[in-house]
């Protein structure tokens, strides 16, 4: 199965395509209903996936932006988002994947480290978001970050490209993480 | 891997009709032209922005093919380059964080001596001595100087002295070999020779000449010893003259 490559196809007019992967389908589901609500003058297309790679038979438009979920209360989700990462070209990682960690919220719960996945977005040089999904208003702001992340990506939005993106998320993470 | 990439559910929940869509749609199907004209604007510069990625990102292919070619060693050096750049610029922001501090810390003071009273404040004081402090160190320092100067004046003239008496050592033995070499020559030469010859046989005669004398006198059986003046020239004949 070949990995997955960005820019392989031409993308459609005016439509922006984004790939959450993660083992949480409901939660997956909830932020895809999220971000369609939210108001954006592009045509989104939303695709789940529960790990990589993807199936090479079905025909899907360019994807712009793959957004790794970690749910931070199994273990299972992070261990199948590390072997999907595998599965992505080294171009992915210019500015076109992000972590997302749900669940930080509640620390009894959590069963992996914070600082687990904060290396894990720093060994792939991209931005790590935090986000309870399970409450519904900091999925529908975290469904508007994801919207605009998605547009630049997809370069809909002119004078920024994914690239610039990668160095002003670059701002918001901790500075002694560069030590790491 | 491929169980799970069956799981993968594609989504496209409301592909343009969907809440997503909403705008374009209306776009699409507006009757008012000013809508379809901003749609087309934004349609262009959307696909400028692609285009423009996709130049950029086959021009990065492109840069890509002569660094597989690179040896590694270019490699590391360039590593080694680019790694002395980052510590250039590193110790270029201590740099300039330190003075940058420096003056931070200027201005704190001058606003803080602003308001408080010049005689009183301990930090005046503290100034003062470490002026005073300062003007010793100068003073001492000025010293040091001069000793080292002299120092170094004694240590030339040491040297000047030493190289004389090696000259002068130099003189007296080129002097010396002179005065051998006079001397070996002066012996060795046919003259020196010749008359030492001569005095030799000169030497032989008047021994014999003495012993003919002392012959005589005895012979005559004068009493030499009464005579003083006769004495002396007896006992003269007694010399050896090779002892001479």
């Amino acid at each position: 199965m070949s990995a997955l490559r960005p820019l392989d196809k031409l993308p459609g007019l005016n439509t922006a395509t984004i790939l959450l992967v993660g083992t949480e389908d409901a939660l997956l589901q909830q932020l895809a209903d999220s971000m369609l609500k939210a108001d954006c003058t592009s045509e989104l297309k939303v695709h789940l996936a529960r790990s990589l790679p993807l199936p090479c038979s079905v025909n899907r438009p360019r994807i712009d932006l793959i957004v790794f979920v970690v749910n931070l209360h199994s273990k299972l989700s992070l261990q199948s988002v590390e072997e999907s990462l595998c599965h992505l070209d080294a171009a992915f990682f210019l500015g076109k994947v992000a972590f997302l960690a749900t669940g930080a919220g509640r620390d009894s719960h959590c069963s992996i480290h914070r600082n687990t996945v904060v290396k894990l977005a720093h060994t792939y040089r991209s931005p790590l978001l935090f986000c309870d999904l399970e409450i519904e208003d900091f999925r529908a702001a975290m469904a508007q970050r994801l919207v605009r992340l998605l547009q630049i990506c997809a370069g809909h939005v002119p004078g920024v490209s994914a690239l610039n993106l990668l160095s002003l998320m670059r701002g918001s993470e901790n500075p002694s993480l560069e030590d790491l | 891997m491929e169980t799970q990439s069956e799981e993968q559910a594609v989504t496209k929940p409301a592909d343009s009709g969907g809440e997503g869509g909403p705008p374009q749609v209306a776009g699409a199907q507006a009757a008012r032209p000013e809508d379809r004209m901003t749609l087309l604007l934004r349609l262009r510069a959307q696909t400028k922005q692609q285009l423009l990625e996709y130049k950029s990102m086959v021009d990065a292919n492109e840069e890509k093919t002569p660094e597989q070619i690179m040896q590694e060693k270019q490699i590391e050096a360039k590593i080694e380059e680019l790694e002395n750049e980052v510590e250039e610029a590193k110790t270029a922001f201590e740099m300039k964080k330190l003075a940058l501090d420096r003056m931070q810390l200027s201005t704190a003071l001058k606003k803080h001596l602003e308001k408080v009273d010049i005689k009183t404040s301990v930090l005046m004081d503290n100034m003062k001595q470490i002026l005073n402090l300062n003007k010793l160190i100068m003073k001492s320092q000025q010293e040091t100087w001069d000793l080292e100067e002299k120092l170094l004046d004694v240590r030339k003239k040491r040297l000047q002295l030493k190289q004389a008496s090696e000259r002068k050592l130099l003189e007296i033995q080129t002097e010396k070999n002179k005065q051998k070499d006079d001397l070996d020559s002066m012996e060795n030469s046919d003259k020196i020779k010749a008359i030492q010859q001569n005095l030799e046989t000169e030497i032989q005669i008047t021994t014999v000449i003495q012993h003919v004398f002392q012959n005589l006198i005895l012979g005559s059986k004068v009493n030499w010893a009464e005579d003083p003046a006769l004495k002396e020239t007896v006992l003269q004949l007694e010399k050896n003259l090779t002892m001479i």
